[in-house]
């Protein structure tokens, strides 16, 4: 009986090992000839789109919601659309990119940062296959055609809402929940500070970080040390309301991200900062109807409408707030207002943005660089 | 000073979650019963509890926050106690692997609470399920009068919490009294430790195991109804996707720091809650955030070593722990 078992397993081990030398044989490089886009009528256009999470949180909702209605807009059915859910940043991913890819998607977009590594791992096999990673950055430096990023200027939103807390703040304190220590946070949290400071000088901010996207009891432990610490607007970098309503029972204000945070804290949500994906799914879905080739990196702000505010809380925003948002949204789309303007101290006192000088975010990727702690700004921890 | 008070207070209220999920699991062990399901009974707790007082709100329009309060505690144990009772009727009844089967009711009570929660949110006008402020005051306010919580350092240290921290310490405090001064609670732990002896004593083993299962399940509740309703440590009275995350195993690992003991799974707790909120307090600018957010489970780690190695009487697990009882077999 065990010589059997030991013979199916030899046998096993065999089959598997031919299976691998198959997949060897397609693992040609990629040449970028194959990659020239021809243009696909809308109604045979087959899209993929991978989620790190699924339609539970606002993260993932967005991208869904701002697909269906490029592809409405378009005219392409919902059937022709494929999801894979909650896909892990782990070899999971390539699995799912590839039958994506196998099951005839012209078109593959992903949402998470880490999938970008598996698309690239991909992307030689199938020349003819789209793939578009958000928030990435390797599809301007890689050798391949057929990758692309994407991503939207939020810190200009993030701007805006910050002079919606920079007016509201008593006592010039800000609190900021952030995520983890990346460029995505830093930048997303200086442009909130800015923003603040453009319209109160006094104003300092703290920032905590959680070290995760989503944990919604760490994030409300921060919160409320934000509060304890005096901070009496808090605004967030992280997936759920629970800042929002920390503020709420703690008589504080909020400044949401992603999602609307009214119906969660009516009386604390002062506005959010959020990203419109449908702007890039209706763009990229047009050039693969159009046969134009889709840019390697994409990124657009508050003039295209990629990125916006939500409602503001009239009842609770500080008054003024909504002339001071608007003066901001029209310097910034005509360009008289830069977000990352000169002169910007490090909190060691050395400039690392020079006066009469402004830093440009997202201009060698889509995805934001923006990695230094300036003055006014104290990370805890 | 200050920032010392609103770090001890921040701590006592990372606390009552652990307790809650802590002082349910003794009882249940001390049956002999080990249901691993601690974190799905959490997550069903807090969707039953914000369910109750959501519903009673829709359902009345000059809703009484007293009962709204009631109906989320009794909708959060039985919500809670149904999911151990499944484990029970498993488990006691039909004797199935109890390891196997709490992994299973976990996977099941996150399942039922992610799912309830955002349907019930899709059906709401605002796409949103959420209990009315009243509420979420009752559950974050301070119990005590105003005058109390304003007395120097030791107002808002003992009286600012809110009603569910005390009524997680009472609760250490009589299940401390019924295990270890009453009749009954010895019976509990004979069974706990030897179901033949307590069975040839005249002692009802099953009764025994069901009781305290149920009860030990509904009390875990409570763990996620907290975290669901409070607003210092939890998702403030919202359902959040995922929001109990985690807590039902480390009431799990607690049972263990505090040695099967009500009184000292108070201690533990406060310990472990402190320490879990100290990075926000005491910030160290050279200890890594991610390296501070280890201590609690370090020091955990280091206190169960020690135990281990003292090796006393006291600090053993109950003798049947995780093993089905069959009267056949005595």
């Amino acid at each position: 009986m065990k010589k059997r078992i030991l013979a199916l397993l030899l046998a096993l081990v065999m089959g598997l090992a031919l299976a691998a030398c198959g997949g060897d044989k397609s693992d040609t490089p990629a040449t970028g000839e194959g990659s020239e886009t021809k243009a696909i009528a809308a109604g045979d256009l087959k899209i993929g789109l991978i989620l790190i999470g699924d339609e539970a949180d606002a993260y993932n909702k967005n991208h869904v919601e701002g697909i269906k209605a490029a592809m409405q807009n378009l005219g392409i059915a919902e059937s022709q659309l494929q999801i894979k859910a909650n896909v892990a940043e782990n070899a999971d991913c390539e699995a799912a990119i590839t039958e994506l890819a196998e099951a005839g998607c012209q078109v593959i977009f992903s949402n998470s940062f880490g999938h970008e590594q598996y698309m690239v791992k991909v992307a030689p096999d199938y020349p003819q296959v789209q793939f578009c990673a958000a928030t990435g950055f390797v599809s301007a430096s890689d050798e391949l055609d057929n990758t692309h990023n994407y991503f939207a200027r939020i810190y200009e939103a993030r701007y805006l809402s910050g002079v919606v807390a920079g007016l509201k703040t008593q006592t010039n304190k800000l609190g900021y929940v952030a995520a983890k220590p990346y460029a995505e946070v830093i930048s997303g949290y200086t442009a909130f500070y800015l923003g603040a400071k453009s319209v109160n000088p006094n104003v300092e901010m703290y920032v905590n970080y959680t070290n995760e996207w989503s944990d919604p009891a760490k994030e409300a432990t921060n919160a409320k040390a934000l509060i304890d610490r005096g901070c009496d607007v808090v605004s967030q970098h992280s997936d759920t309301s629970a800042p929002a309503t920390t503020a709420q029972e703690n008589g504080a204000f909020a400044v949401g991200y992603n999602a609307d945070m009214i119906p969660a804290a009516p009386k604390a949500a002062l506005v959010s900062a959020r990203i419109n994906w449908g702007v890039y799914y209706e763009y990229a879905l047009g050039c693969m109807i159009s046969g134009e080739a889709i840019p390697q990196d994409w990124c657009e702000g508050l003039a295209e409408d990629a990125v916006y505010l939500s409602d503001l809380n009239e009842a609770i925003v500080a008054p003024g707030t909504i002339d001071a948002v608007e003066k901001a949204k029209v310097g910034l789309m005509d360009g008289t207002i830069q977000v990352f303007q000169g002169p910007l101290y490090d909190t060691n006192g050395t400039v690392v943005v020079e006066d009469g000088k402004a830093y440009q975010e997202n201009e060698k990727s889509s995805a934001p660089a923006w990695d230094k702690i300036i003055k006014g700004i104290t990370v805890l921890s | 000073m200050h920032n010392l008070v609103n770090f001890l207070t921040a701590g006592i209220l990372a606390t009552a979650p652990l307790l809650f999920g802590v002082l349910g699991e003794i009882l249940t062990e001390k049956s002999g019963n080990l249901n691993l399901g601690v974190e799905g009974m959490m997550f069903m707790g807090g969707i039953g509890g914000l369910l109750g007082a959501y519903y009673y709100g829709l359902s009345t329009d000059t809703p009484s926050t007293f009962v709204a309060v009631l109906l989320a505690i009794l909708c959060s144990m039985l919500c809670a106690g149904f999911g151990a009772f499944l484990f029970s009727v498993l488990t006691i009844t039909l004797r199935a692997n109890q390891n196997v089967t709490g992994l299973a009711l976990t996977i099941f009570g996150v399942g039922f609470a992610n799912f309830f929660g955002e349907a019930v949110a899709a059906s709401d006008p605002n796409r949103v399920l959420a209990v009315s402020e009243s509420v979420r005051n009752a559950f974050n306010g301070p119990i005590f009068p105003p005058a109390m919580v304003q007395i120097p350092f030791l107002g808002k240290l003992l009286f600012s919490h809110n009603f569910m921290v005390y009524l997680s310490i009472l609760l250490a405090l009589v299940l401390s009294l019924f295990l270890y001064h009453s009749r009954k609670g010895l019976n509990l732990r004979a069974v706990g430790e030897n179901p033949a002896t307590a069975d040839a004593a005249g002692v009802n083993v099953t009764l025994y195991k069901y009781v305290a299962t149920c009860l030990g399940g509904a009390i875990s509740g409570l763990g996620g109804l907290y975290l669901v309703m409070n607003a210092a440590c939890g998702v403030g009275g919202v359902w959040v996707h995922n929001c109990i995350d985690g807590y039902g195993w480390l009431a799990v690992a607690l049972v263990i720091f505090s040695v099967w003991s009500p009184s000292r799974a108070v201690l533990c707790s406060l310990v472990f809650g402190g320490l879990s909120v100290m990075r926000y307090y005491y910030p160290v600018s050279w200890i890594p955030s991610t390296i501070y957010d280890i201590i609690p489970y370090l020091t955990t780690a280091v206190v169960l070593i020690a135990v281990s190695i003292r090796n006393s009487r006291q600090s053993q697990p109950p003798e049947s722990l995780g093993l089905a009882y069959f009267r056949e077999e005595r």
